[in-house]
């Protein structure tokens, strides 16, 4: 596979002060690469640094030391080519389901019928057909983050960060959320990082799974997955990947699911 | 079981709600059969209520004055809201404003809106500006309050969504952190009229010609006990008109 640098994230670490000349440290000299079109998995126990990892890619936050660069530019705020669905969904209440999805080229500017059209595109990619005038108060959960998941494409990033956008879920939802962000992913070839606790998920997903270590978060394995999608679950392939992963963690995960 | 179980809640909730206001209807007869001077009878007010249609009380039949007292807190409403809701976007937005002007206003905020009157009687006298300026009082606070503070605390997580999509921070103004405080604003806003009601009362009581206010002092000078009362009670549907206006107008803005 001929593989094509996108994203370099070279040396950062991120520390919160808790309390006077009290740091937390999350995230610990951590180094990536992250190639295009690739649906890249960061799989990392419970709370620890995976969003912070995101906002500073997306550049919603900047690391203390070390840089993020976007095709060779360093990163230094939000960029435009890059989306976002957020783990608790920010759909905006007051909004339809319709006007939230058309958010990102409305604030560009675009002509209205330009990105009604292409809202609707992914509104019936993500199945909510017949729910445009909805607004979200009148929605569940899976459909929100769907809202969410439409929104962010409309805006026709090239990276698309999600960060554990089915943790709130319940389990039926989520495989199915799941198979269907591995179908649009087909359709509409992005790079995507998505972050998980849930080995499972992570493996049903990924083209490369980086493993992090527990609080501050490093590297700690990546692991390239082979299986042609959609993924067999029960696949012996599968089940053992997934006990040689979690052998090698001590994840506390899905605790706060 | 369950269901019967069900129906007797449902029944027992739509029952007693009527009691409540029975039993107070019984004990409000009972004190007028103990005084009937100092407390009139149910029928004597509505008695009253009826004549204040056909026999003007200074010059003014009921509808006068309470178009008097609503005018004074609509027109004070009005003032409030379009410099208030303003005012307290800058101060909840602007981290200079806050500390700048933002200060100065929570210097003032504490003092009760009716502890102004008497200064302000003496600096401009008993005509419609003073009354209307004191209402403003009272019901600038609780919008510029409410605004300011929803506008500060709106959902960091909706302003990295605009964030994301490139929003400047004017777009991450007046798209999101605004119509994210509406629901608050209007919260402000409830307060605001039934604060307005409540100041309005108080000025109509020092040298008004008429209104709500200037009705129940006059009941109190001429020992006209039901006057008091039917003073009382419109004032108190006048709320109940506000508060339905403004749901209204809430689920017109906020789509419910």
């Amino acid at each position: 596979m001929d593989k094509k640098l996108r994203l370099r994230i070279n040396e950062i670490s991120k520390s919160y002060k808790l309390k006077k000349k009290d740091y937390h440290k999350v995230i610990d000299s951590l180094s990536l690469d992250i190639f295009d079109n690739e649906f890249l998995v960061i799989l990392g126990p419970g709370h620890c640094g995976k969003t912070v990892l995101l906002n500073i890619i997306a550049g919603l936050e900047t690391p203390d030391v070390g840089f993020v660069e976007l095709d060779g530019v360093k990163i230094d705020g939000p960029n435009p080519d890059m989306g976002m669905v957020f783990q608790k969904t920010g759909v905006f209440p007051w909004l339809t389901v319709m006007e939230n999805v058309e958010l990102g080229p409305r604030f560009k500017g675009e002509a209205k019928s330009e990105r009604r059209e292409r809202a609707q595109k992914y509104i019936n990619l993500v199945g909510l057909q017949g729910f445009e005038s909805h607004r979200p108060p009148q929605l569940s959960g899976g459909m929100k983050q769907r809202v969410g998941i439409a929104r962010a494409y409309t805006n026709n990033p090239e990276i698309l960060i999600m960060d554990e956008p089915f943790g709130a879920l319940d389990a039926q939802t989520r495989y199915s959320m799941e198979e269907e962000i591995s179908n649009i992913w087909s359709i509409e070839k992005r790079t995507v990082i998505f972050v998980t606790n849930n080995i499972e998920e992570a493996l049903a997903l990924g083209d490369r799974i980086v493993l992090l270590t527990e609080c501050p978060a490093r590297v700690k394995e990546i692991y390239e997955v082979n299986m042609p999608r959609p993924r067999d679950l029960m696949s012996e392939e599968f089940l053992l990947l997934r006990q040689k992963i979690s052998e090698n963690t001590d994840l506390s995960i899905d605790s706060e699911v | 079981m369950n269901n019967k179980n069900i129906l007797i809640k449902q029944i027992l909730y739509l029952v007693l709600p009527v009691i409540s206001v029975l039993l107070l209807i019984v004990l409000w007869f009972f004190a007028s059969s103990v005084n009937r001077v100092l407390v009139p009878t149910p029928g004597d007010v509505i008695d009253r209520f009826v004549k204040t249609f056909t026999n003007p009380i200074n010059n003014q039949y009921i509808w006068g004055h309470i178009w008097a007292s609503l005018r004074r807190v609509l027109i004070a409403l009005f003032f409030s809201c379009s410099i208030g809701i303003p005012f307290g976007i800058l101060i909840g937005w602007n981290k200079t404003a806050e500390a700048t002007v933002g200060s100065l206003f929570e210097l003032i905020r504490p003092i009760p809106p009716i502890a102004w009157l008497p200064l302000i009687v003496m600096l401009l006298g008993i005509g419609e500006i003073p009354k209307i300026l004191i209402v403003f009082i009272g019901t600038f606070t609780p919008i510029v309050l409410n605004t300011a503070t929803s506008i500060k605390l709106v959902d960091p997580l909706y302003l990295d969504v605009g964030k994301m999509f490139n929003a400047n921070s004017m777009k991450l103004l007046f798209n999101i952190a605004l119509p994210a405080s509406m629901p608050a604003i209007f919260a402000g806003f409830r307060t605001a009229t039934s604060g307005g009601l409540m100041v309005v009362m108080a000025a109509e009581m020092i040298g008004a010609q008429e209104g709500l206010g200037f009705i129940i002092q006059r009941g109190m000078d001429a020992f006209d006990v039901p006057l008091i009362m039917v003073g009382m009670v419109v004032i108190g549907l006048v709320g109940v008109f506000l508060a339905v206006v403004t749901n209204y107008l809430e689920k017109l803005v906020c789509h419910g």
